[in-house]
Order: C-alpha cells, then sequence, then structure tokens
C-alpha cells in the first residue's frame, strides 16, 4: 500500500503499488492485508482507479467492519494481497451509459469515465447520497464526467433521492428512455432505479454486493437466483463469476417485485 | 519424504482439495500448479441436479464460516461430460511436468442406497483414482435420516458402494454425532478402504436486529480453524479404533496444521476452506512441508500416529483420574 487518502465520512481512497493486470469497469479484486487480517475470508472491492501503464491502483473503501478497518488501518509500506480481476465488467458495447451510484457503489464508475474518457467519448454520472459527506470521491471525477447529485437532505446538488434526479434528467432529456443505465449502490437504490427505469423504458444493469467467500466461482455461495438465456435454465447463479453485473431481467427476485 | 498411501492409493504428497471447496480445479488453477498437489476431490456429485439452497448461503463466523450451498451440482451425466475432463487435464499437465500427477476423487452423494450405487459404478467405469462417499446425506426412505448418523445405514451404503466400485472408496463423516468412532468402525466394517474426517459441523449465526438466522436455511455447516481441535481429536480417536487409513479435513491452511493431522494419525490432509482466502495455499503448504520435514530429517510415513504413542506412554504412566481431567 502506497497511500490511504480520507475522502471523508467514514471512505478512504486505498492506493496501492502495481502491477495491477487490465482490468474493465465492474470487474473486481479481494483484499486483505498481508499482516493481521482479522477475519477469515478476503473481502470483494471494485477497482476505482488504476494509472494507465497499471504501475499503481486504487480502491474506494468505506470502513463498515472488521475487515474494511483492517484496510483502512495499513500504513504505508504494508502489504495488501489483491486476487483479480474478478467477475465480468458492465457490457462494453453501450454506446452512451449513464450511470448512477449511491455510497461506496461509485467505486467502479471512476475507471469506466477515465477509460471512456481515453477514448475520447463522454460519461454521464448521477450520484446520491443522504448528504454532502455521502458524495465521497465526487471531487475524484473531476475534468472525467459530467456529475449530477443529489443529496436527501438538499446540502449538494438536487434535492431528493437519485431516482428523483434521474426523472428530472428525463423531463429535461439530458437522458432519454431508450437509453441504458449501469447502477450500483445499496440494494434499497438499486431496486429503486431498476424500478424507475422499467417504467421510463430504460435498460438497466445492477453492479450487485453480494457476500462472497472465494470470489473465483469454488464454493457456490455468493449466488443470486436467475433467470434467462444466459443461464441455460439454472437458476442460480454466482455473482462472482457470471456476476457482478447483471441485467434487472435476469434477477428473479426483482421481477417478483 | 511426503509421499504418502491410503490403503491401496498411493499419492505423491499428503495435499489434497476438499470437497466443495475447490470445484474441479478448473476455476483455481490460474493461481498455483496444480500438477503439484497430492489429489484433487471433486464437490459432490449427485445423481440428478441439483439447484441448491436459496441465498444468502455463507456467513464468516469466528474464526470460521458457516455455509449452506445444499450440494449445488448439474448431476452425474453433466459432471462426466464437462468436469471429469478438465480434472483429468489438470492430472494430465501435471503428469507431463512432474512426472505425478493428483488423484482423482469423486466425491458422491445419494438420496438412497441405489443412488450411491450407480454413482460408484458410473465412475468406477470412468476409471477414477478413489471414490468419497458423502455420508452427510439425507436418505430418503429412511425418513431422511441422514446415513452419517447410523452406523448401520453407513455400514449398509458402504457396503453396497463396495460390490460395485472397482477404485478405493472412502467414506466421509459426519462430525454431528455423539460417537464418531462407532461411525468410523461401520464405515470399516462395511469394507471402505479409508475414512474421510470431518464434513462440517451444523451451526448457527443470527441477526438480532432482524430477529432471524443470517443463512437463508437456517442452519449451516461450521468450516475454517474454528473446527481444527475438534477435527484433530476426531481423527485421534478413529486412529485408535480402526485400521484404514485416514483422510483428515478440518481447519488446516498451512504445512504445520498437516502435521498436527498426520501426528494424530492422518496419512493426508484435505484443504477447505482455507483456499477461499489463498487459492495457490496447496502448493504453498507442499513446499513448506518439504521445507519442515527436510529440516527435522523426518517424513509424512515417520510422524503418521505418532500422538498416539505419546499418549500411550503418557497414559502407562500415573496420571490425575478421568474425573478430575474432565474438570
Ligand atoms: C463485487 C463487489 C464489489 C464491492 N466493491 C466495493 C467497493 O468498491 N468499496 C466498498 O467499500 N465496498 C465494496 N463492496 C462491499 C464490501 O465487500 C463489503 O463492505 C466488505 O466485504 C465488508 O467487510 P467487513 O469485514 O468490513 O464487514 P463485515 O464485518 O463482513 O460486515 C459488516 C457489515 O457489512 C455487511 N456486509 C458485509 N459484506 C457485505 C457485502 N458484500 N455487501 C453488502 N453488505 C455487506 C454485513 O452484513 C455487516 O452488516 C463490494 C462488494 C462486492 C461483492
Ligand atoms: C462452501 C463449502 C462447501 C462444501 N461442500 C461440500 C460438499 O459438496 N461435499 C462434501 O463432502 N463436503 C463439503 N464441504 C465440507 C468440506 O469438504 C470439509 O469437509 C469441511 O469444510 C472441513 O474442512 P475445512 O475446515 O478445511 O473447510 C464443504 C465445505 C464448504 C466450506
Ligand atoms: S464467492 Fe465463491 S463462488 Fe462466488
Amino acid at each position: 500500500m502506497r497511500q490511504l487518502r480520507d475522502l471523508g465520512g467514514g471512505s478512504f481512497a486505498l492506493e496501492v503499488e502495481g502491477p495491477i493486470p487490465a482490468t474493465l469497469p465492474g470487474q473486481f479484486f479481494m483484499l486483505r492485508t498481508e499482516r493481521r487480517w482479522p477475519v477469515q475470508l478476503p473481502r470483494p472491492f471494485s477497482l476505482y482507479d488504476c494509472a494507465d501503464d497499471g504501475s499503481w491502483g486504487s480502491f474506494l473503501l468505506k470502513v463498515v467492519g472488521e475487515g474494511t478497518r483492517a484496510l483502512c488501518d495499513l500504513r504505508p509500506g504494508e502489504g495488501v494481497v489483491l486476487n483479480g480481476p474478478l467477475g465480468q465488467p458492465f457490457p462494453a458495447d453501450v454506446d452512451d451509459p449513464v450511470c448512477i451510484a449511491g455510497g461506496v457503489g461509485l467505486a467502479p464508475f471512476l475507471l469506466l469515465a477515465r477509460q471512456r474518457a481515453r477514448a475520447g467519448e463522454r460519461t454521464r454520472l448521477l450520484f446520491g447520497g443522504r448528504n454532502r459527506a455521502a458524495l465521497a470521491g465526487i471531487d475524484d471525477f473531476e475534468g472525467v464526467a459530467e456529475v449530477f447529485a443529489s443529496t436527501d437532505d438538499g446540502s449538494h446538488g438536487h434535492h431528493g433521492l437519485v431516482t428523483s434526479l434521474l426523472d428530472d434528467l428525463l423531463a429535461r432529456s439530458v437522458v432519454k428512455p431508450g437509453e441504458t443505465v449501469f447502477c450500483c449502490g445499496p440494494d434499497p437504490m438499486m431496486h429503486a432505479v431498476a424500478k424507475v427505469c422499467e417504467q421510463r423504458g430504460l435498460r438497466c444493469f445492477l453492479s450487485l454486493e453480494t457476500y462472497m467467500a472465494c470470489g473465483y466461482g469454488v464454493c457456490n455461495g455468493c449466488t443470486v437466483e436467475v433467470q434467462g438465456p444466459r443461464f441455460k435454465g439454472w437458476p442460480y447463479s454466482r455473482t462472482c463469476m457470471e456476476g457482478p453485473v447483471y441485467e434487472t431481467c435476469e434477477l428473479t427476485e426483482l421481477q417478483r417485485h | 519424504m511426503l509421499s504418502t498411501t491410503l490403503g491401496p492409493l498411493s499419492l505423491h504428497n499428503p495435499v489434497l482439495s476438499a470437497s466443495g471447496t475447490f470445484g474441479s480445479g478448473w476455476e483455481g488453477r490460474q493461481f498455483s500448479d496444480l500438477g503439484r498437489v497430492g489429489g484433487l476431490v471433486s464437490k459432490t456429485v449427485t445423481c440428478k441436479p441439483r439447484p441448491g439452497n436459496p441465498p444468502p448461503r455463507i456467513v464468516e463466523t469466528p474464526s470460521g464460516m458457516l455455509n449452506s450451498i445444499g450440494l449445488e451440482n448439474k448431476g452425474v451425466d453433466y459432471f462426466v461430460a464437462e468436469t471429469l475432463p478438465r480434472m483429468r487435464q489438470i492430472a494430465a499437465d501435471g503428469r507431463a511436468a512432474h512426472g505425478a500427477a493428483p488423484r482423482l476423487v469423486i466425491n458422491i452423494g445419494g438420496e438412497s442406497i441405489d443412488e450411491f450405487v450407480q454413482l460408484a459404478a458410473r465412475f468406477s467405469a470412468e476409471g477414477v483414482d478413489a471414490l468419497e462417499v458423502n455420508l452427510s446425506c439425507p436418505n430418503v426412505q429412511e425418513g431422511k435420516l441422514l446415513f452419517s448418523t447410523d452406523p448401520r445405514l453407513t455400514e449398509a451404503a458402504v457396503r453396497a458402494v463396495k460390490k460395485v466400485a472397482t477404485v478405493p472408496v472412502f467414506a466421509k463423516l459426519s462430525p454431528n454425532v455423539t460417537d464418531v468412532v462407532s461411525i468410523a468402525k461401520a464405515a470399516e466394517q462395511g469394507g471402505a478402504d479409508g475414512v474421510t474426517a470431518i464434513n462440517t459441523l451444523i451451526g448457527m449465526k443470527i441477526d438480532w436486529r432482524k430477529g432471524r438466522p443470517v443463512i437463508a436455511r437456517g442452519i449451516g455447516g461450521l468450516s475454517g480453524p474454528a473446527i481444527r481441535p475438534v477435527a484433530v481429536r476426531m481423527v485421534y480417536e478413529i486412529a485408535r479404533a480402526v485400521r484404514i487409513p485416514i483422510l483428515a479435513a478440518g481447519g488446516a491452511r498451512s504445512a504445520e496444521d498437516v502435521l498436527e493431522f498426520v501426528c494424530a494419525g492422518a496419512s493426508a490432509v484435505e484443504i477447505g476452506t482455507a483456499m477461499f482466502t489463498d487459492p495457490a495455499l496447496m502448493v504453498t503448504i507442499v513446499d513448506d512441508l518439504t521445507r519442515l520435514l527436510t529440516a527435522h530429517r523426518t517424513s509424512i510415513a515417520a510422524l503418521r500416529g505418532t500422538a498416539q504413542a505419546g499418549q500411550d506412554a503418557r497414559a502407562a504412566a500415573p496420571a490425575c483420574k478421568p474425573a478430575e481431567a474432565t474438570r
């Protein structure tokens, strides 16, 4: 580990020395500290940022328990063990995705916006949180993406939930029906976004944050209930292998709601 | 130095994967040279496809984890067509690179003796190296009583499997019984070539805020270092009571742990949950074992069961009475 940047609100950018293997937006790594890892299993995190040559990379972490605490307690020079990139990225064939993030769900979108910016393409990012402090990482998108923020208390950007921001952008034709949404954040937010997308005729891909043990497909612990041709009739899918990105129509639980 | 035998089966080292924790090896092959491990044990294969249990299926607990996967697998036809060839490929690569290949052990699960027999016949015909019989399966004909909890069912299942199997058969024991030794003896009586000890210990974790267990099915199997002392004790007790070799499992995550099991009486050791933390761990353990055994000028064969002899010597000397010992 090279540096820990405090982004406020209990979130940090953990920067690590490379080499970081080539990673696509939405893919993740299993992380643990090299020494004094207080828990058993490594923890999954999206790659947040990365040097063009892979000489360093960073992860956006929010401290929620022992594992994230241990990673954020690291000092420069101490070791982090990485395994990745793992999982399937957001689909690459979407021309101009509308990215919607909540909390540390922001993580996959910096890499996405950077890779698109490098190709001369714009990225729209809708980022919602309770208040300004919950928008940790927003400053890293300056000059990389067009950011539309929303806060529940109105302390920054649009006043309201990220779904009402989406409604607003649809009304202003910044976002148009028929476009594709990439969404990552807390479950209730992703469910709400999925619903708006369905009502307004947007395609929607979610990046799920399921509990994982191995992250490389051997434990069958991270499954979600799925449907659709990709799964050939099998009712479960390993989020670490076929996910973590799923189109909303593939997620059986969402379809039930 | 590292070589060991499990009855009729010889292994070039005592490190194997544990069933259900390393897939078929295919997913993990990118992380280390699997040709160097002693054996690969498949996830439990059943006659019919089983979708498995609803999520959440896993949760971490102190020094371990609970799982309730529900034997998710696509059934024996799929396994033979898709998975077994990949396991064979790993073994062939190992043989080409090192002159020795990991043994392929197929773990089978049945809901009736007949299903166990079908699977044993099928995999014998496929010419795998050995079978591991997952006795922690409910017997539908006996009111879903687990084979593993009843000496009579254990013996009957093993005997039936042995009748059709042309490869060595290991009976995988559950620790969720009052007397694991009687089950091990029943397996020996049924003709097992060895026993695997242990499968997971049943446990539960409750989220008091939600007022319900974390795992959808409520209970799950506990694995990881948390269960190692239980596994060591059971291996030790079984080793005293049976003549067939023991394949140990339960919380091993280092070469030291492997030697602890060997000392208790195991001939080889399966690495399970620890593979989730470090996908290259089995090969690291093989290297560490070489180093440790060289430094101590000993071998797996020489160390096997040494704790038994040590304890016998101590028991011969005046010791505390049993009542005091339990206090
Ligand atoms: C593909 C993927 C990508 C992720 N990317 C990021 C990221 O970029 N940044 C980030 O901060 N976090 C990310 N997460 C979530 C992160 O993995 C968890 O926050 C972390 O595992 C918690 O570990 P812990 O030991 O600190 O907490 P624990 O002690 O394990 O848990 C603390 C609390 O968090 C909850 N929790 C634990 N694991 C998860 C999980 N996977 N999802 C939701 N809740 C959980 C527990 O139920 C508990 O209430 C990602 C998860 C996945 C699956
Ligand atoms: C996620 C998971 C899945 C498992 N699946 C199986 C299985 O399909 N068949 C079986 O016989 N044992 C299964 N086991 C038990 C292991 O093979 C092993 O006996 C047990 O986990 C103890 O070893 P460990 O502590 O090293 O993991 C499973 C264990 C885990 C953690
Ligand atoms: S986390 Fe183990 S299979 Fe996905």
